[in-house]
C-alpha cells in the first residue's frame, strides 16, 4: 500500500510538476533566525516583530527572530558567527563588498541554492530577478547569495559642504571640484572664526582609502575592483576595465595628490593631530564648528534636512568623487544579500520567509517603516510623514533589512528635499557604468599573504598621504612605491590580471 | 650519635603517601581549588588542541581538523615582512619595561600603604588608586589626545599661555614609550598594589612585634623583614608576567596611536601589526598562527625564568 502511494506520488509529481511543487509541508511552526549587523534597537521594533511574525506565522507557519551583530568590533564578530555556526542562524545579510560574501562563500559559511529551491520556496523573487543577476550570485555554477537588485542606491563617497558658505566664498554654483575645495576651505580658514574648514576625524581606517580613491576616480579614469581587501586594485577606465591601472605603482597623480595635501594640511585646514582625533564631524556641523564632511550620497540626502534645522540657511550641497570626470560607477548588486546558512535546520521555510519579507507589501512596511496609522502617515503625495516629536532610535523600527530591498515598495520620507535629490541622481545616471567586475569572484589564497603584507604597507603610509602629514610628498610617495614593491604588489597584480582575463575569456 | 640513629631511620622508613591518600589529606584545600581548576581547564585546557587551526587552510563546513593541513603556510606572512624584528622589539622591551617598573611601584605602593596608620586615608587612597584600572583604554586616549594634542590640548595651552611654544608630541615617535608607560602604570599600579598588599597583611605580625621590641626601625623593618617575605610572591608574579612578554595590549596600544604612522617606529608592537595587516581579510587560521608563536616562545621563556629562579632558590621556582 505504501509503495503504491509513492509510486502514485510519484507519478503526480511528474505530471503536474507545478502544483505538486507548490504544496510545501509547513505543518511545523518553525523560528527562522536572521543574522545582521547592527546594535540591539532600544525602539518598537519588538512590538513590530511580534506583528510581522502573525503574518508569517498565517501565511507559512514560521516566525522571524533576530540575532544581532552589534557594531563594536563587529567585523570579527559576525565573520565567527559564520565560522561558528551550528544551526542556530538560517539566514545571513551580507554582501561582496564590505561583509566578505565571497570568500565566505569559498569557506563553506553558505548553503547553495539550487534553481529548484528558489523556484519552489521564494516564487516571487525568483521570478523577480533576471537570469544574468543570478548568474552574478553564482559561485563554481551554484547560486549562493539573493542580490537585492530591484533597488537603486547610491553609497559613493563626496564632500558634504555648506552652499551658503561657498557662495559667500564667489562658488556660485556649489563646490564641484577638488580646486573648488581648496577655495571653500582657505575661505572658511580666513573667514569663520573658529570654524576648522574640516574637522576630520582621522582615527579610523575608513578615510584614507576613501579619500585616496576620491582623489584618483577624480583625476583619473580608474575602476575601482572590490573584494580584495587592500584598496590597491583598480582598472584602467571603463572603456578598458579589464587592464589593471599602474596608479599606486607609476605616474605623477599620486604625487599629486600627496602635494596637495600637503598644501591642505599646512593650510590648516583640519587639525594638526588629525591621525589621532575622534570627534563626531556631523555634530560640529550641526553646531557651526566645522564646514564639511566626508561620507556618501545618502548621508547626504538626510543631512540635506536635517542640517537645515540646526544652521538655517546652510544648504548643504555635495561634491561627489569623480565628479570632475564623470568618473562614477553604479552600486553592484550584491553591495546587499541574503544568504541561507550552510547549517540551517530549514532552508526551505528560511526561503519561504525571506521570499515574503521582500515581496509582500504589508510585511514590507511593516518592516521597513513600523505600524501605518501610529507610527507613520502616508501624504497626498504617497510620501512618509512621521508623528510630532517622533524620534526613531525609541519610536522606531529597526530590522536593518539591506539585503531585499525593493523600489517599488520603498515609501519616500515626505522631509527630504527630492527636487534636489532627484537632480543629482539624474545627474549620476547620466554618466553612470555599471559595476563591470561582478562576474570574478577572486580566489585569494595565492597571494593572501602578499596582500596582507600589502594591507599594512597601505595603512602604515597612506592615512599621512591623505592628511598630508608629509615633508617632502614626491619622497614619500617613492617610498611608499618601494615598499609596496617589497611587500609583493607586482605578484598580486599579475594574479589578479589573470583571474580577471580568466572571468572574461581574455 | 646514638640519638640521631632512629631519626635517620625514622627518614628512610617514612614512604611516600599516594596520590590517594595526598587527595584524602587535602580534600578542604583542593575542593576550594576545584573553580579555579575546572576554569581553567575548560578555557585553557579542553580549546588547546584547537591550536591546530594555525597548520590548516580553516573551511567553515568542515571544521578545523577536516580542513586541509598546509603547514607552515600561515606563519609565513609575519616573517616575509622584514618588520619582525622592529615589532619582537618594541613588544618585548615595553613588557619589560611595564614588568620592572610596574613590580617595583606596586610593591612600594603596597609597603608605603602598610605603614599608614590612618584606616581612612589608607582606603580612600587604595580605591582611588584602583580606579583607572576599569577606565577603559578608549577613554584613557581621549584623555591623552585632550592632554596632549597641538591645537587646542590642555597642557598645550597651559604651556602657550606661559608664553612658549608646544611640542607636536603627536609627531615624536620618541616621546611615546614614556607616555604608554605613563599611562600602563597609572592604569595597573593600583591593581597590582592590592596583591602586594594582600601578601603584606598576610604576613605572621609576631615577626613584626619582635623586631619593634628589638628596636628595629620603620626602614630596618622594611628591610629585614617585610622585603624578604614577599621574596616569592615578587618570583612568583615576575614568572607569571614573563610568559606573556611577547603579548601586547592591543586596546592600549591601537587606541593611543591609531593609524598615526609617524609614531610606529616606537609604538608598534605585534598585534597592531597584525590587525594592520589582516583587518580587511579576517584570517582566523593566520591570527591562530600568530597567537601560537607568541604562545610558544613565552612558553620557553617562562622555563628557562623558573630554571633560573631554581638556581637561585629551589622554593622561588613554580614547578
Amino acid at each position: 500500500m505504501k509503495k503504491l502511494v509513492a509510486l502514485l506520488m510519484a507519478m503526480l509529481m511528474v505530471l503536474g510538476c507545478v502544483p505538486a511543487l507548490a504544496e510545501v509541508d509547513t505543518s511545523e511552526h518553525v523560528v527562522i533566525t536572521y543574522l545582521v549587523t547592527g546594535d540591539i534597537p532600544a525602539n518598537r521594533t519588538d512590538e513590530v516583530l511580534a506583528k510581522i511574525n502573525e503574518k508569517l506565522t498565517e501565511k507559512v507557519n514560521a516566525e522571524l527572530a533576530v540575532h544581532w551583530i552589534e557594531w563594536t568590533d563587529w567585523t570579527t564578530k559576525y565573520n565567527l558567527a559564520l565560522a561558528t555556526q551550528s544551526g542556530e542562524i538560517d539566514l545571513i545579510g551580507t554582501a561582496t563588498d564590505w561583509l566578505n560574501a565571497w570568500p565566505n562563500i569559498q569557506k563553506g559559511a553558505f548553503l547553495p541554492l539550487s534553481e529548484e529551491m528558489l523556484q519552489t520556496y521564494a516564487p516571487q523573487t525568483w521570478a523577480n530577478v533576471p537570469a544574468e543577476n543570478w548568474e552574478l550570485c553564482s559561485y563554481n555554477g551554484e547560486i549562493y547569495l539573493i542580490p537585492e537588485d530591484e533597488y537603486a542606491q547610491w553609497t559613493n563617497h563626496g564632500f558634504l559642504y555648506r552652499g551658503d558658505w561657498a557662495k559667500e566664498a564667489g562658488l556660485e554654483n556649489g563646490v564641484h571640484s577638488w580646486a573648488d575645495l581648496a577655495v571653500y576651505f582657505q575661505y572658511i580658514k580666513d573667514n569663520k572664526e573658529g570654524v576648522i574648514p574640516w574637522d576630520a576625524n582621522g582615527n579610523g581606517s575608513s578615510y584614507a582609502p576613501q579619500m585616496a580613491g576620491g582623489w584618483q576616480t577624480s583625476h583619473t579614469p580608474n575602476v575601482y575592483i572590490e573584494g580584495i581587501g587592500v584598496d590597491l586594485f583598480y582598472g584602467e577606465s571603463k572603456d578598458a576595465p579589464y587592464t589593471l591601472s599602474n596608479y599606486y605603482i607609476e605616474g605623477d597623480e599620486l604625487v599629486n595628490f600627496a602635494t596637495e595635501m600637503k598644501k591642505w594640511a599646512d593650510a590648516g585646514y583640519w587639525r594638526t593631530d588629525v591621525l589621532n582625533y575622534t570627534g563626531d564631524v556631523v555634530a560640529e556641523m550641526e553646531e557651526g564648528l566645522t564646514g564639511a564632511h566626508q561620507h556618501h550620497t545618502q548621508t547626504w540626502t538626510g543631512q540635506r534636512t536635517s542640517l537645515e534645522k540646526k544652521q538655517p540657511g546652510a544648504d548643504v550641497g555635495f561634491f561627489w568623487f569623480g565628479e570632475e570626470m564623470g568618473n562614477v560607477v553604479g552600486l553592484n548588486i550584491t553591495h546587499g544579500a541574503m544568504a541561507v546558512a550552510m547549517t540551517s535546520p530549514n532552508p526551505e521555510r528560511a526561503l519561504m520567509v525571506y521570499d515574503l519579507l521582500r515581496n509582500d507589501p504589508e510585511i514590507y512596511r511593516l518592516m521597513q517603516y513600523g505600524i501605518e496609522g501610529e507610527m507613520y502617515s502616508l501624504d497626498e503625495n504617497g510620501y512618509i510623514v512621521r508623528p510630532e516629536g517622533f524620534n526613531d532610535s525609541t519610536d522606531g523600527v529597526s530590522l536593518n533589512w539591506w539585503w531585499g530591498r525593493r523600489d517599488e515598495l520603498e515609501l519616500r520620507s515626505a522631509d527630504r528635499d527630492w527636487e534636489a535629490i532627484d537632480a543629482l541622481y539624474a545627474k549620476y545616471e547620466e554618466v553612470k557604468i555599471n559595476y563591470p567586475y561582478g562576474r570574478v569572484v577572486f580566489d585569494l589564497s595565492n597571494i593572501q599573504m602578499y596582500l596582507d603584507n600589502l594591507s599594512n604597507v597601505y595603512n602604515t603610509y597612506m592615512p599621512r598621504i591623505v592628511f598630508g602629514m608629509v615633508d617632502d610628498p614626491a619622497a614619500f610617495v617613492a617610498e611608499f612605491r618601494q615598499q609596496l614593491k617589497a611587500a609583493g604588489i607586482d605578484i598580486c597584480m599579475q594574479e589578479i590580471q589573470n583571474q580577471i582575463n580568466a572571468a572574461y575569456g581574455l | 650519635m646514638a640519638k640521631s640513629k632512629p631519626v635517620v631511620n625514622d627518614q628512610l622508613s617514612y614512604k611516600k603517601p599516594s596520590f590517594w591518600q595526598l587527595l584524602v589529606q587535602n580534600k578542604t584545600l583542593i575542593l576550594m581549588c576545584t573553580p579555579a581548576i575546572i576554569f581553567f581547564f575548560v578555557f585553557s585546557y579542553m580549546p588547546m588542541p584547537g591550536a591546530y587551526i594555525a597548520f590548516t587552510n580553516f573551511q567553515y563546513n568542515k571544521g578545523i581538523f577536516n580542513s586541509p593541513f598546509i603547514g607552515l603556510q600561515n606563519f609565513k606572512f609575519l616573517f616575509m615582512s622584514g618588520q619582525l624584528t622592529l615589532l619582537l622589539k618594541n613588544t618585548v622591551l615595553y613588557n619589560i619595561a611595564f614588568i620592572l617598573i610596574g613590580n617595583l611601584l606596586q610593591l612600594m605602593f603596597a609597603i608605603l600603604l602598610n605603614e599608614v596608620a590612618s584606616k581612612w586615608f589608607k582606603k580612600t587612597t587604595q580605591s582611588m588608586m584602583f580606579l583607572p584600572y576599569f577606565i577603559s583604554d578608549v577613554l584613557v586616549s581621549l584623555l591623552v589626545y585632550n592632554l596632549l594634542n597641538y591645537d587646542y590640548g590642555f597642557i598645550s595651552n597651559l604651556v602657550r599661555n606661559m608664553g612658549s611654544e608646544m611640542a607636536k608630541v603627536y609627531q615624536m615617535p620618541n616621546a611615546w614609550p614614556i607616555i604608554i608607560v605613563l599611562v600602563n602604570l597609572w592604569k595597573g599600579t593600583g591593581y597590582g598594589t592590592v596583591v602586594y598588599f594582600a601578601a603584606i597583611t598576610g604576613m605572621d605580625t609576631s615577626m613584626m612585634e619582635a623586631a619593634q621590641i628589638d628596636g628595629a626601625n620603620g626602614f630596618q623593618r622594611i628591610r629585614y623583614i617585610t622585603l624578604p617575605t614577599l621574596k616569592p610572591t615578587v618570583v612568583i608574579l615576575f614568572l607569571f608576567a614573563v610568559g606573556g612578554i611577547l603579548k601586547g595590549n592591543f586596546g592600549l596600544f591601537y587606541n593611543l596611536v591609531g593609524n598615526n604612522s609617524m609614531l610606529f617606529k616606537t609604538t608598534d608592537i605585534i598585534e597592531t601589526y597584525v590587525y594592520r595587516s589582516m583587518m580587511n581579510s579576517f584570517n582566523f587560521a593566520q591570527s591562530s598562527a600568530v597567537g601560537l608563536f607568541q604562545s610558544v616562545v613565552g612558553f620557553f621563556i617562562v622555563i628557562g625564568a623558573n630554571a633560573f629562579a631554581k638556581k637561585l632558590d629551589p622554593d622561588y621556582a613554580l614547578f
